[in-house]
């Protein structure tokens, strides 16, 4: 069994469906600050009524944090064992989070491929976590390629 | 260059956005890999990064795209990151200084909006982080 092998009805099943207690100011606050995000609409609440969304906001990538409750399917996670890395992000994001937002976060993966560079072969595997709030608005997709070796690639390199 | 405070009239491709110089004091990486919620040996510990194989502790992906969009929102306060795309090229070693670096590539007058090369950079001049980015511009 190898990457290969995997059924490709994964591709865009729903695999992951996470609802998150609601939102809070001071986590948005513990973000920015701790990411050291120095602008008052991302971590004062009194002076982000002023800015130019009528509150605080989460600085945009916050929505990393929300990567839903179980992380790849299981056929796919038997095969991305230690030694596999995340190689890239791609985000798309939509309306700010605010503090009372419940967010949703349903995962799927999108593209499963094999690429071979200079150091052998790699699989890639491309997963989605959609992001939506409590009106039902888009808040970001987030698009995660986490890349693993394969075994040939992985002894050669022994 | 373009300078903090970019507007989308007066800014052209071509643009370069302010270098900005982040030092990855390992505290600062460790805590924010904690906000993260990847409180990992590989983010937190050095010794425990070369149990992992690794030459020291490193930086989370997720975090260094978090600074290239820290570097996009500085050059243009009030401005909408619409979408960011990184690839994790190499290691951002923490206890070590990077510089994150930007150019402006495409303008859209219809949506007000540009597009951006970013990228970060260690000390020896690796690009270990290179991305793109579409941003709505006051």
């Amino acid at each position: 069994m190898g990457f290969a092998d995997i059924d490709r009805t994964v591709l865009g099943r729903e695999y992951d469906r996470l609802t998150y207690p609601p939102i809070t100011a001071d986590e948005l606050i513990a973000y920015a600050r701790t990411l050291g995000v120095t602008d008052p609409l991302y971590l004062d609440e009194e002076a982000a009524k002023q800015g130019p969304c009528g509150g605080l906001i989460a600085f945009p990538t916050f929505v990393v944090k929300l990567r839903g409750g179980q992380h790849m399917p299981l056929e796919v996670a038997r095969e991305m064992t230690r030694g596999g890395f995340d190689a890239g992000k791609d985000i798309e994001f939509g309306v700010p989070i605010r503090p009372g937002d419940v967010i949703t976060a349903t995962s799927t993966i999108t593209e499963l491929f094999e690429k071979t560079g200079r150091s052998g072969s790699m699989w890639f595997a491309v997963f989605r976590q959609h992001l939506a709030n409590q009106n039902g608005e888009m808040v970001a997709n987030v698009d995660s390629k986490m890349m693993q070796r394969t075994q040939a690639a992985k002894e050669a390199a022994k | 260059m373009s300078v903090a405070g970019a507007t989308f009239d007066a800014v052209e491709p071509g643009d370069d956005l302010p270098v900005i110089t982040v030092d990855l004091a390992r505290d600062y990486v460790k805590a924010h890999a904690a906000e993260l919620g990847m409180a990992f040996p590989r983010f937190t510990d050095e010794e425990g990064a070369k149990l992992e194989g690794l030459p020291g502790q490193i930086t989370p992906g997720n975090m260094t795209l978090a600074l290239l969009a820290r570097e996009l929102l500085t050059w243009a306060p009030g401005g909408r990151v619409l979408r960011l795309g990184t690839t994790f090229r190499g290691l951002a070693l923490a206890g070590s200084a990077v510089q994150l670096l930007g150019t402006v590539t495409e303008k859209d007058d219809e949506r007000r909006t540009v597009e951006c090369d970013v990228w970060m950079e260690t000390a020896e001049g690796d690009r270990c982080v290179i991305g793109t980015a579409t941003v709505q511009l006051p």
